[in-house]
């Protein structure tokens, strides 16, 4: 009986902590995300290497990373009723359209939101829309991660 | 910008990716996820070593796109599948394609791809959308 439990237990264990289909619709916002020209220099300087900063002074459309991606995805990441283990995590696709031009000073809103979670053979594939929104509310950027967690159904 | 027509090829963009930029990246970024920073993490978790970043692999794709079209802001959309690593000490290769011209609109489309020095396709699935100049 004991015995039973435990791996009643154990299994519930397990289920906890995965996305599923019951969590499409959740959504996340991370407000007030600064596109600072210092951090602007800096990306644009990491992404160069070595060699010459393209344009310098105007945003490269990735620092959407910053500004989007990474903030709005860092709150679905502390959700724990999803329970996302970042050492098994995989980005698999990323898709970003630019609708407005962003500019140092320019601070918006970031968000996220489950669009779609499905589990095969011991992998979940999670769809996450993400959106950036000006002061006036105007969307600036929106995009699309795949990501790919090992376990689930 | 010159005239733009389907099957002009985008100038390609190659840069050698070592970890310091990874790890200047994961600064510039945020993204501190061991398996670009610690090798011995990335190991256990089944990779060869430290890789880069798929968004780095992005924003260099990015680049040569913005390089071709003239500026940042002229690039509208871009997407692609991280297929296979990047990993540091390696060159990344971006090549792309016009696909399509949509005069009306001044925009065109363009497929693109990513390969490593070792003939990994890195980014692949890959395409773009810019605004072509007046």
């Amino acid at each position: 009986m004991a015995k039973a439990d435990a791996n009643v237990n154990s299994e519930r264990e397990e289920l906890a902590g995965m996305p599923d289909p019951s969590h499409v619709g959740r959504r996340y916002v991370a407000p007030g995300q600064a596109v600072a020209a210092a951090s602007v220099a800096a990306y644009a300087r990491a992404v160069s290497g070595g060699d010459e900063v393209f344009s310098p002074g105007s945003v490269p459309p990735t620092f959407a990373a910053v500004y989007c991606l990474g903030p709005a995805l860092a709150a679905l990441f502390a959700d724990p009723e999803l329970g996302i283990d970042l050492a098994g995590l995989i980005h698999v696709e990323q898709s970003f359209a630019w609708l407005v031009p962003v500019h140092p000073g320019d601070v918006v809103d970031a968000s996220a939101e489950v669009s779609s979670v499905e589990s095969k053979r011991g992998m979940t594939f999670v769809t996450v829309e993400l959106a950036a929104r000006d002061g006036g509310g105007e969307t600036v950027c929106t995009g699309r991660s795949l990501l790919l967690l090992r376990g689930g159904r | 910008m010159r005239a733009v027509s389907a099957g002009d090829e985008m100038a390609p963009l190659t840069r050698l990716v070592d970890q310091a930029q990874i790890s200047a990246y994961a600064e510039a970024s945020g993204d501190h996820n061991p398996i670009h920073l610690d090798p011995e993490f990335a190991r256990g978790v089944g990779l060869p070593g430290t890789i880069a970043h798929g968004m780095l692999d992005m924003a260099i794709l990015a680049e040569a796109v913005g390089r071709w079209a003239g500026a940042h802001e002229r690039v509208l959309e871009l997407s692609c599948r991280f297929s296979k690593p990047l990993l540091p000490g390696d060159t990344i290769t971006c090549t792309g394609r016009v696909v399509s011209v949509d005069a009306a609109s001044g925009t065109a489309t363009l497929q693109l791809e990513a390969v490593s020095g070792r003939g990994d396709r890195v980014l692949t699935n890959a395409r773009a959308v810019v605004r072509l100049g007046d």
